[in-house]
This record gives structure tokens, C-alpha cells and sequence, in this order.
């Protein structure tokens, strides 16, 4: 059931990714941006829904995994952009954000689900494990939405400096509003990771008996909270424009080029479902 | 009925007169209700439009083309002697043209520029408040903003920046959102890089910071765009505190170089900063534009942006023509159709009182011998005689008259001898309702 139901959130996403890109394309048309809008709150809606049943049927295991995650942070994600778009009135964000959103979540909705649910282990389910999930998939979701604000940054900055004024420059919001609007969701990110790692570390204690185990995953998010977190101090030695948002994609890249070497290399880490 | 009524226009613009004609005929405020006022009297009218802008000053009158063209002629000469000669003259569907090439931003200085639209709108306002525009003004001025909004929606005329100081705002704008709490520093005296700093204080830069050379002028020009005069030396600290630079010194050399902006952007902490140079020879090194957060661009590249946008709205303002004179041709068929309704009624009129009083008159001789039933059939017969003997004639005349043909109607009325009874109904708007073949429209909402 929760699958038929993400695969309609799906549906509604590709609507409204459509509509933000015609938007983009033909900015005259306001009611695109509108309609946009609607579209992707009732795919956040039709995910929040899938994601519930799923945690019914499955009783929760799927989300120790990678695929999970993705789910979850890909709705965090539309979530925080729709908060964005109500707090700053840039609806072209939703142009670079939405597709990427369902380009994330196409190959969950094509895969074969877990037969039968798993028995998650008592030792597991603790709080800390579900703020655990929450805040590291929140803290990936705004750090993709600084990366597709960065890029938004980087492209513009490119026809603004190098004075060829094309179909960007009407369209984007202001250097300055996308720099500071990246800063946010940087700091906002880094703090919702640290959340993550602290709960990490607390159940790596319980269930791994250690709270450091040199294990991939506790390695490689210690480097990205430390890149994230070096990001925020520089800020206030003048690290501004290209530069922030330069590091912003490097630091987006390790989360995602971390995650995909781990889990390619079967048995490196015991992070996620190898619980038993 | 309109008949004998047309509309005049008389008016001078950038075109046809310099500034220092127009500035002595433009009104504005209760000196122009006065002259509208006054208009419409002169005129023995009813209606009067004037249009007044920096640009333009047109007088728009409906009424007998002679005393229109006569009070609307004097509005001007009496303000103003030295008008004479500088005025153009538009009569019928030639002022109504121009008054939608004006309102769609074809006849302005800058084509394609969005004020005018406005200045128009609030022109027609301030004509319905002095209550010197009626019927025919209201359906004129919402077709005329009806064109221009089509104009803007449907062509890309109102794109890009039109003029030198627009694109710097533009490229401001771009960069750094909006101004509040930002300082604008002007190095030099030039006139360009005044007009710019005047745009950008309207952006909303809070202050403009001026220096120069010379410490008077500085002071002068400081005075003159209501800045801050600071001294030549102080220019690195300046450029510390400052986010946007113009430069327009008349210095043969660069004057702000990358080893003169390096310690500065340390101390700025790398914050952006973006220079505007219009002077010639150029005052800005090009090499800053590989500083990284500095942004340099120089009067060629500013230059090219508003070629670009003249040479794309030249294009565009052919597409607009079009759709301005599908919109005249539209008012002046409505405006036709309408001219040959008075005839129809009239001819209406007169059958319907005819079969009205033979019905009465067989009524009375045999009306005793009727029951109820019989009495009303009678008088649906002389009803429908008059309904199909008339419906031939009517669509023939509407079709005549929607294709500017006003023969017809002239013959019908002829024919049907109703000539004298249409001419005691005066066109005005004040006739009592059903006569009135322009249904008073409801004033454009103020926008």
C-alpha cells in the first residue's frame, strides 16, 4: 500500500516539477509558480502518507536503511523547500530543488520491496535511534537544498561577472538573497547534523557496544560534520559568493559520494539494517 | 445621433516642442481640474481629457469638431503663446490611435518604457473626478488600457533596461537585492555618474558618499543629490564601506586598480562590492573583474545592454502597432455599430406606436365581440407584423454600420422619416435612460 501510495507522491512531484520548470522557462506566467506550489504540498502530503503506512507494514526496519533514508530526506527536503519558498517568495528554487527531488526518489519507487518485515531489535528501538533517523536525514535534506541553492548561486554569478545577461538574470533572485539564503541552510544543516551524530554516537554505544568503532559511516560523517562545521566558521572571516558556495557542493558531494561507496562495498559498514 | 460629434485631440511633446514649451503647459493638481473644467464649458462639450506628463501635454475633447478643436487649440495658446507651431492635431479615429499608441508606450521617448500606462490611467482619473470625462472617454480610456496591457503581455516591449542608469540599477539589483542600509560611493564630478547615484538612491541606498578632487566640487554636487562630501584622501576607506562604486572622474588613468582594492576587500572581509564606471577614458582597471565578489563593468558594457534592448523592442513595437490598430479598428466598428442604433430605435419606435394604436383602433370597433384571449391575440399580431417586417432591415443596418458603412443608416432614417425625431435626442449622457445608445460604462477602478 505505501508503495502505491509514493508512487502517486511521485506523480504529483513530476506535476509539480513541471510546472516549476515552465515557470522558470516563462516567468510571465505567475500561476505556474502557484500551481507549482500546490502540486508539491500535496506530494509532500502523499509522501508523509506513504511514509506512515510504510512504518505500519514494515514496522519501521526499512527506514535503517539506505532507501529509507533517501525517502525520508527527500520529503524532509520538500519540506524544507516549501518553508523556504513560504519564507522568501523565490519560487524558482522550486525549478532546481523539485527535480532533484524526484530524481532521488525514481529508483525507490521502482524497486522491490522487503518481502516479509523484519524484526527490529529490541536494543534498537530507543529514542535516541528515531531522533537519530529524523535529524541525519533533516540535516542531508537542507544540505541538498544549500548544494541546489549554491549551484543556483554559481550560475548566476557567471552571467552577472561575466556580463552576458541571459535567460538567468531575469530570473533568479538576487546574489546576495541566494548567498545568505545558502549561509542558512548551511547553519541549519550543521546543526541538525550534530544532533544526528550525538544520537549516532549514543546508539552505537548500545548496540555496538562503543561509541567510536572507526566503522565508514561514524568516519566519513565525522569529516563532513567537521567540513560543514569549518563552513560555518569561515563565514565570519569573510568567506562569501563563490567560494562558500564552492565548498557547499564539496561538502554536498561527500555526503552523497560517501554514502554510495559505502554501501557499494558490501560489509564495509554495520550502520543500518545489519543489526542482527 | 453621435453624429456631428467626434473626438479632437491637440497636443505637444517631446517630438514637437522642447522642454521649455512644455514645461509651461503642463498642469497638474486643481490648476488642471480648472482647465478641464473650463474645457468642457468652452466646448460646449461634455467631455475632456488631458493628458500631462514630463514628456507630453495632449488635450483630448469629444464634441462638435470645430469648437472642440477651437477650446482645445486655446487650452494651449493661452498658456502659452510660443506653443503655437509646436502643436500637432489629430481628428476621429486618427486621435483615437494615438491615444492608444501613447498609452501602449509606442510614442514615448523611451519605447516600451511602464510609466506612461499609469500617467494615463491617472489622467482619465482626475478627468472622471472633475467629472469632465463621461460616456464616451470611459469606453475610450479602459479600450486604450485594455491595448496597452495586451501590448505588454503579448510582445516583449517592456523588457530589458531601456537607458544607462536603468542597467546599473538593474545590475545592482541583481547582486545585491535591494539597497536599505547600503552605501553608494560616487568618485568624480561626471553628470552620468550623478543620474546613476539618483537612480540608486531611489533603489533606497541609504547614503551616498561623495569625493572629488577638489573639495568644492564634491561639496556642490554632495548639495545637489542631497550626499555626504568626503574628503579625496580618505577614498581607500571609503571603498571599505561602500557596496556599490560609481566612478566618473575625468582622470586619463585607472584610478581604482586591483593592488589599489586587494587590502581593501581584506578589510571589506571579502564582502562584495560592485563598480560602476561611466567615465571615458576608462577610471576602472578591467583586471578587478577577476577579483573574486568584485564586479566591474564600464560604460561599453552598459552601453550594449540598452542596444540590446532598443534593438529587441524596435521589433516588438511592430508586433504592438498591430494589435494597437486591430484595437482601433475594434473601438471605431463598436463605435459605429452603436451610431446606427439611434436610427433602429427611432425606427422601432415609430412601428411599434403604429401597430399599438391599429390594434387599439379594431379593438374598439370589435373588441366587445372578443373575450380576454381575443383582445391579447390581436395585439401579438400587430406586435409580430412589426418584428419580422423590421428584422431584415435591422441586421442589415448593424452589419452596415460594424463595417463603417454610414450611408445606410442615413438612408434608413430618410426612408423611414425619422430624421427629425432622432434629432431631438441630443447626445449626452444625461438623457434619461433608454434612449441612450451609450450606456454610461462604469469609470476604470483606480489601480
Amino acid at each position: 500500500m505505501s508503495i502505491q501510495v509514493l508512487r502517486l507522491a511521485a506523480f504529483l512531484y513530476l506535476g509539480a516539477a513541471t510546472a516549476y520548470v515552465l515557470f522558470f522557462a516563462r516567468p510571465r506566467h505567475a500561476v505556474l509558480a502557484t500551481v507549482g506550489q500546490w502540486l508539491l504540498g500535496a506530494a509532500f502530503l502523499a509522501q508523509g502518507v506513504s511514509i506512515g503506512l510504510g512504518c505500519r507494514e514494515y514496522g519501521g526496519t526499512e527506514f535503517f536503511g539506505l532507501r529509507g533514508g533517501v525517502v525520508t530526506a527527500t520529503w524532509l527536503a520538500t519540506g524544507a523547500s516549501l518553508v523556504v519558498q513560504r519564507m522568501y517568495r523565490i519560487p524558482s528554487v522550486g525549478a532546481f530543488i523539485t527535480p532533484l527531488v524526484l530524481a532521488l526518489l525514481l529508483p525507490t519507487i521502482v524497486a522491490q520491496r522487503l518481502d516479509r518485515p523484519e524484526v527490529v531489535p529490541e536494543t534498537v528501538r530507543a529514542p535516541a535511534i528515531t531522533v537519530h533517523i529524523i535529524s541525519a536525514s533533516l540535516g542531508v535534506a537542507l544540505f541538498a537544498l544549500a548544494a541546489g541553492v549554491a549551484v543556483m548561486y554559481l550560475l548566476q554569478e557567471r552571467e552577472v561577472k561575466g556580463k552576458r545577461f541571459g535567460a538567468l538574470f531575469s530570473r533568479l533572485p538576487s546574489l546576495e538573497a541566494l548567498d545568505q539564503l545558502n549561509q542558512r541552510l548551511v547553519r541549519a544543516g550543521f546543526v541538525v547534523y550534530t544532533v544526528a551524530l550525538v544520537t549516532g554516537t549514543i546508539v552505537a554505544r548500545v548496540v555496538w557496544k562503543s561509541a567510536w568503532t572507526w566503522d565508514p559511516q561514524q568516519v566519513s560523517s565525522l569529516v563532513i560534520w567537521a567540513l560543514y562545521g569549518g563552513l560555518v566558521q569561515l563565514r565570519h572571516t569573510g568567506w562569501h559568493g563563490r567560494r562558500f558556495a564552492l565548498l557547499t557542493l564539496v561538502g554536498f558531494a561527500l555526503v552523497v559520494g560517501s554514502r554510495t561507496v559505502i554501501n557499494l562495498v558490501p560489509g564495509a559498514t554495520r550502520h543500518g539494517g545489519t543489526y542482527k | 445621433m453621435n453624429r456631428g460629434r467626434e473626438i479632437h485631440l491637440v497636443g505637444l511633446s517631446h517630438k514637437s516642442a522642447p522642454v521649455a514649451v512644455r514645461e509651461r503647459v503642463a498642469l497638474s493638481g486643481d490648476a488642471l481640474k480648472e482647465a478641464l473644467v473650463a474645457l468642457q464649458v468652452a466646448t460646449g462639450v461634455g467631455e475632456a481629457v488631458v493628458v500631462s506628463t514630463c514628456n507630453r501635454v495632449e488635450v483630448y475633447v469629444y464634441g462638435e469638431p470645430a469648437a472642440a478643436a477651437d477650446a482645445a487649440r486655446r487650452f494651449f495658446l493661452d498658456l502659452a503663446p510660443e506653443a503655437n507651431g509646436h502643436l500637432y492635431e489629430r481628428g476621429g479615429g486618427e486621435a483615437v490611435r494615438h491615444l492608444f499608441r501613447v498609452a501602449s508606450s509606442l510614442d514615448s521617448m523611451v519605447v516600451g518604457e511602464p510609466q506612461i500606462l499609469g500617467q494615463v490611467k491617472e489622467a482619465y482619473g482626475l478627468a472622471s473626478a472633475a467629472q469632465s470625462a463621461g460616456a464616451y472617454f470611459s469606453r475610450l480610456c479602459n479600450r486604450a488600457f485594455a491595448t496597452a496591457k495586451r501590448v505588454r503581455n503579448e510582445t516583449e516591449i517592456a523588457k530589458g533596461a531601456g537607458s544607462v542608469s536603468q542597467v546599473a540599477v538593474e545590475l545592482v539589483e541583481k547582486i545585491f537585492g535591494d539597497l536599505r542600509g547600503r552605501a553608494v560611493l560616487l568618485v568624480g564630478a561626471g553628470k552620468m555618474g550623478a543620474l546613476s547615484a539618483k537612480a540608486l538612491r531611489d533603489l533606497g541606498a541609504d547614503r551616498i558618499l561623495v569625493t572629488n578632487r577638489s573639495p568644492e566640487r564634491a561639496r556642490a554636487l554632495a548639495q545637489e543629490i542631497q550626499g555626504q562630501p568626503e574628503p579625496w584622501e580618505s577614498l581607500t576607506s571609503l571603498l571599505a564601506l561602500s557596496d556599490v562604486v560609481i566612478v566618473s572622474t575625468g582622470a586619463p588613468t585607472y584610478v581604482i586598480t586591483p593592488a589599489l582594492l586587494a587590502p581593501v576587500m581584506k578589510v571589506r572581509r571579502q564582502r562584495s562590492v560592485c563598480f560602476i564606471d561611466v567615465a571615458v577614458p576608462r577610471n576602472v582597471d578591467p583586471a578587478l573583474a577577476g577579483m573574486s565578489n568584485v564586479y566591474a563593468y564600464d560604460i561599453d558594457d552598459l552601453q550594449r545592454v540598452v542596444s540590446q534592448t532598443h534593438a529587441a523592442r524596435a521589433g516588438e513595437a511592430v508586433r504592438a502597432e498591430a494589435i494597437v490598430e486591430a484595437e482601433v479598428m475594434a473601438f471605431l466598428a463598436e463605435r459605429e455599430s452603436r451610431a446606427a442604433l439611434p436610427v433602429l430605435a427611432a425606427v422601432r419606435r415609430r412601428a411599434e406606436a403604429i401597430a399599438r394604436a391599429e390594434a387599439e383602433r379594431t379593438l374598439s370597433q370589435v373588441g366587445g365581440k372578443l373575450d380576454e384571449k381575443g383582445r391579447r391575440s390581436v395585439e401579438a399580431m400587430a406586435q409580430a407584423i412589426v418584428n419580422k417586417l423590421l428584422h431584415g432591415p435591422t441586421s442589415r443596418l448593424k452589419e452596415a454600420a460594424a463595417s463603417g458603412d454610414s450611408s445606410l443608416p442615413g438612408a434608413a432614417a430618410e426612408l423611414f422619416g425619422v430624421e427629425s425625431e432622432s434629432a431631438e435626442n441630443p447626445p449626452n449622457e444625461r438623457r434619461p435612460p433608454g434612449n441612450d445608445p451609450e450606456p454610461p460604462a462604469a469609470p476604470e477602478p483606480r489601480s
